[in-house]
């Protein structure tokens, strides 16, 4: 009996060893709250019954007001780190607001780019920065003087750039990049998070010799896609890094890297591996465990490029270890993120029509593909169902909290020739309004396995900001015209709102100092979706752009 | 005479008109996509182009030979020559600019340097991706890309012997929390030493404080250990481009 005591609680003790964080409390600590990328906080001094008292404390302003402002702050230990579009880099005092050190990075200044940056990584002492020009650097967290900076690619020749905050894992830091609607192969590189050097590096693309290669023709491979653009997970039991790649490049012409569905066998192998994919790598070698890929031959610009909220559930009676995606086709995807089974999909759009529907074994149907004489109406359009800014989940109500586009596009596909790191897009679009509706957005919460619908806030443009869940059973996020919002997780009903004086595009994070709950959100309207948009609302010109971090918290007792 | 130009303004004007409904469609279908330029010019990933007050040479110039280091593409090598004219004339309408029926002929312009083919060949695989770091451009920058680690190139080797034996005795040896690497010393200042760390590609530029770090004269590392992933007739090909783009 004592033996066996003495065994359960030393399964227990090794359990809560490996146990994944997944709520955050005190401390921000990494992009999506935690590696388990639920966006989610344990704390609950802020909740429904006093959010109505929510007042700004404090505001920081970067000075870097072109492009608006996508990042997610970093808090650890009452400092708050923030990067802002153009790679500049503040330390705060996260009760204050008080500016602690800045690092300002000299990013070329190249005509017709779109500089974006959307967080940060901090561990080991460092603050990891991914900057528009392809270098990775590592700052002193105390001083924010420069320890270590390395190209990780030549924006030059490959057209790509880091905006994606980095993941930082045990001793090493990971990093994507963009690239993937131009002529470049996508990867995922790891540095040791000391000295610099390169750990490992895993191409998204088969190159000869790779396992997946047979799914490229020719020498499509070389420029195939999969920029791995966003922001990855990470489940310490399983030692196991989880990433989204991009779709498939050309985008929307697959001629010339696709032979036949005979030929790649669309299941359960793939096509164009390993685009349009979910991919898990062991941490210390990045050697390949398994891939899913959601969009076999991607042809719609859909991606699969999103967070992995990492999540475990109840599947027909048994406990999952689940991985939940969702990517620009409007649908959500649930994996066992052990093995990479399929356990089922479903759609959170209204509109979609690019497929009807998904089998039980996880293959879509009847398939619309874009042609080349004529534009097709496709649902979602190419801006997605759900954009790059992260859902959330909550643990206490049991929902995933996500941001939808209604939105159609007319896709025509066009042969191109290939031009290292210039567009190939392989056709065009133009953005259009669903068949007999006009565009507009909706924040839904729902089941994560079953796709329940529990409730939806309905608004008439879209919610480009990411989601934040907390234990106060609240959900806050902002619109392009300026409002900061709180919900009530439960029922969807708007408890609290105040006017930023700036759109929402980044990501709100929430954070404890000495006992006092803080919320901080960016504001700053701006980006490629921000622009897109004028075509649709004439008056979203009255968006307002600017790059401020505005941070919230209840008053204190007198 | 008077009526002789009239009639050709008017057949110009209508040229003109043609042309620039023409460039709509092509722009349209090449540029209008929201990670471009938009609708009508509107903007998107890239910059809005109504109204900028661009002017005909710039617009030429920029569809024609794209922006090095961005994601705007060369059009004078992927459209057909009408349709150029077409798409310059559209941009330019945009920004109240008149097409110049001359525009077809603008178009000719000098040609674009062509290296010879061995060179060529050189080029690409100075520059090659599919090489991931262990290629020429990690470390050098040559004729407007790769990473500048090591001083431009000046004196370009005779031949693939003598580009893997390229001297590295400038290279030294940086000892840091007990470990020993092979340095390229960018400067050692009273409070700091700024290195590149070349124990594996890419370098790493490092920062130490002075009292954290040694430097020793002499590495074991050579360039050859840098050129490992090309056969020596590749590197014959690199030596081809080298000599045919450094001064």
């Amino acid at each position: 009996m004592a033996a066996m005591k003495f065994t359960v609680l030393g399964l227990l003790f090794a359990a809560a060893l490996t146990a994944q964080p997944t709520a955050t409390t005190a401390d921000w600590p990494s992009y999506g709250g935690t590696h388990a990328a639920w966006r989610y906080s344990a704390l609950d001094q802020i909740n429904a019954s006093n959010v109505a008292k929510l007042a700004p404390v404090w505001a920081f302003q970067t000075g870097d007001y072109e492009n608006g402002l996508q990042s997610t702050p970093i808090v650890v230990d009452g400092v708050l780190y923030l990067v802002s579009a153009r790679s500049q880099v503040f330390a705060l005092d996260a009760a204050s607001g008080r500016r602690i050190w800045e690092y300002h990075y000299a990013l070329p200044r190249t005509p017709g780019t779109n500089t974006q940056n959307r967080g940060l990584a901090v561990g080991a002492g460092k603050v990891f920065l991914g900057t528009y020009d392809d270098y990775m650097i590592a700052l002193d967290a105390k001083t924010g003087a420069e320890v270590w900076k390395v190209a990780v690619d030549d924006q030059r020749q490959c057209g790509c750039a880091i905006t994606g905050a980095p993941l930082f894992v045990k001793d090493k830091v990971v990093v994507g990049s963009t690239g993937g609607d131009g002529a470049f192969r996508g990867y995922l590189t790891a540095f040791n998070a000391e000295t610099g050097r390169l750990a490992w590096r895993f191409y998204t693309v088969a190159g000869p010799g790779e396992k997946g290669h047979e799914t490229w023709k020719g020498d499509s491979w070389k420029y195939g896609g999969g920029a791995t653009w966003m922001t990855g997970s990470f489940d310490p039991a399983l030692n196991l890094i989880y990433w989204g790649t991009g779709n498939a490049a050309s985008d929307l012409y697959s001629g010339d890297r696709y032979a036949s569905d005979a030929l790649n066998g669309v299941k359960p192998g793939g096509v164009n591996l390993y685009t349009a994919s979910v991919i898990a790598l062991d941490a210390d070698s990045g050697k390949l465990r398994w891939h899913y890929q959601e969009i076999p031959k991607d042809v719609w610009d859909f991606d699969a490029a999103y967070e992995c909220v990492l999540v475990d559930r109840m599947v027909d009676g048994k406990m999952r270890k689940l991985l939940v995606h969702v990517n620009k086709s409007g649908y959500t995807f649930v994996l066992d993120r052990v093995t990479g089974e399929y356990i089922g999909a479903f759609p959170i759009v209204e509109n979609h029509n690019w497929t009807s529907g998904v089998t039980k074994d996880g293959k879509f149907l009847d398939i619309v593909e874009p042609v080349e004489d004529k534009p097709t109406l496709i649902c979602p359009g190419p801006a997605g169902g759900k954009s790059w800014n992260q859902m959330a989940f909550s643990p206490r109500t049991g929902f995933i909290y996500a941001p939808v586009l209604e939105q159609c596009a007319q896709l025509q596909a066009r042969r191109q020739e290939p031009s290292e790191g210039r567009v190939y897009l392989g056709g065009t679009w133009a953005e259009t309004s669903p068949p007999g509706g006009v565009v507009h957005s909706h924040l839904d919460a729902y089941d994560p396995v079953t796709g329940k619908r529990a409730w939806t806030y309905p608004y008439k443009y879209v919610l480009f900001a990411s989601l934040l869940a907390t234990a106060g059973d609240l959900v806050f996020t902002g619109d392009p015209e300026g409002f900061f919002f709180a919900l009530d997780a439960r029922s969807g009903k708007k408890l609290w709102s105040f006017q930023t004086g700036a759109g929402h595009r980044g990501s709100s994070v929430t954070y404890s100092v000495n006992g006092r709950q803080y919320i901080a959100t960016p504001t700053g309207w701006g980006s490629i979706a921000g622009r897109a948009l004028l075509n649709t609302w004439p008056e979203a010109e009255a968006f307002r752009s600017g790059s401020t971090l505005m941070v919230f918290a209840l008053p204190e007792a007198k | 005479m008077k009526l002789l130009t009239s009639l050709l303004l008017i057949a110009s004007a209508a040229f003109a008109q043609d042309l620039v409904a023409r460039g709509a469609d092509v722009y349209v279908k090449s540029c209008a996509t929201g990670y471009c330029h938009g609708l009508k010019g509107s903007g998107g990933g890239a910059p809005r182009l109504a109204s900028r007050g661009f002017d005909e040479a710039f617009i030429t110039r920029t569809v024609r030979s794209g922006i090095t280091g961005t994601a705007m593409p060369a059009f004078g090598t992927t459209l057909a020559r009408l349709d150029l004219a077409a798409v310059i004339a559209y941009v330019g309408s945009l920004n109240g600019i008149a097409p110049n029926p001359a525009l077809a002929a603008m178009l000719r312009g000098p040609p674009a340097r062509t290296l010879p083919p061995e060179a060529a060949r050189g080029r690409a695989l100075f520059y090659e991706a599919s090489r991931g770091f262990a290629r020429c451009a990690t470390c050098h920058l040559v004729d407007g890309m790769g990473i500048a680690v090591t001083d431009a190139i000046t004196k370009v080797p005779a031949n693939a012997a003598e580009l893997r034996g390229v001297s590295a005795t400038h290279v030294a040896t940086a000892t840091a929390g007990g470990e020993a690497f092979p340095a390229l010393v960018l400067s050692k200042g009273v409070t700091q030493v700024k290195v590149y760390d070349l124990t594996i590609a890419p370098p790493v530029l490092r920062v130490f404080p002075a009292a954290s770090v040694t430097i020793q004269e002499g590495s074991a590392w050579k360039h050859a250990s840098a050129t490992q992933s090309y056969t020596d007739a590749e590197l014959d090909a690199i030596v081809a481009f080298l000599k045919a783009v450094v001064q």
